[in-house]
């Protein structure tokens, strides 16, 4: 059930990080469409946790550094996302964007260590 | 003197960026630190001690560009300055003497395994904070 879904992760993040690009491109500034997929993004972080935590006994080795990365994970989306929302010009797509990027990249990670080891 | 009107404060326009990456790094090195320091400490001791100093002057470097103001600014500019130095060193370090760092760091071989963002960030940094620092002391260096 984590694969699946750590890749459903990286596919959203990958699409607010494409998302946030457009929307630099066109100089538009945060709206309800980006932030219900910034949120979307957080809602399959916080399952992933859950189910990572409960699986986490299927582990060989490395459990402390998948743990901290489901636990780190679901903080990036609401960071980025509080500091670009009060931003008014193109740099607020910039931080959603290294938001995004962070997520799928550790999420990449996480993969790794959950298909070496599990 | 400025040459341009300064923005209005570091945590604006591209420092929104900068915050968000040094905001990142700090949550990594964090994790990455703890964990090597609760779970494996023996194994590469001067390694995660930097990893741990790693995150300490990240989190100074967030809270200082989000804080803003001439004193926050220096605090910005003095952890930026560490950071480069630690990435250069210990990069150098890595490559000449690599017994001395048998597991990674945030800085180890110039932070490749941050996609180098721990080598960039500080000069992206530094950059940014240059036009923040009117009326700074200048100790005597590089003319404006």
């Amino acid at each position: 059930m984590l694969a699946p879904l750590s890749t459903a992760v990286i596919v959203v993040a990958v699409a607010v990080l494409l998302l946030a690009a457009l929307y630099a491109a066109r100089d538009r500034l945060i709206n309800d469409a980006l932030l219900g997929a910034v949120a979307l993004l957080e809602v399959a972080l916080i399952a992933q946790a859950a189910i990572g935590v409960a699986r986490i006994g299927d582990l060989s080795a490395e459990k402390a550094t998948f743990a901290a990365y489901l636990f780190s994970l679901p903080f990036i989306p609401p960071l980025t996302t509080l500091l670009a929302i009060k931003e008014k010009s193109r740099w607020a797509m910039v931080t959603i964007g290294v938001g995004a990027f962070a997520v799928a990249v550790m999420t990449v990670r996480l993969g790794q260590i959950w298909s070496a080891h599990a | 003197m400025p040459e341009s009107p300064p923005p209005a404060h570091t945590a604006t326009g591209p420092g929104r960026v900068i915050i968000a990456l040094y905001a990142v790094m700090a949550l990594a090195a964090t994790g990455r630190s703890s964990v090597q320091i609760a779970e494996y400490f023996g194994r590469a001791p001067l390694a995660y001690v930097l990893s741990a100093v790693a995150a300490l002057i990240y989190l100074v470097a967030t809270g200082a560009i989000i804080r803003g103001g001439r004193r926050a600014v220096r605090i910005a500019t003095a952890s930026c300055a560490i950071e480069l130095a630690g990435v250069l060193a210990i990069g150098v370090l890595s490559y000449a003497v690599p017994r001395l760092f048998p597991d990674k760091t945030v800085w180890s071989h110039f932070g490749s395994g941050y996609g180098y963002v721990p080598l960039v960030l500080p000069i992206l940094g530094l950059w940014w904070l240059r036009r923040f620092r009117t009326s700074a002391p200048a100790p005597a260096a590089a003319p404006e």
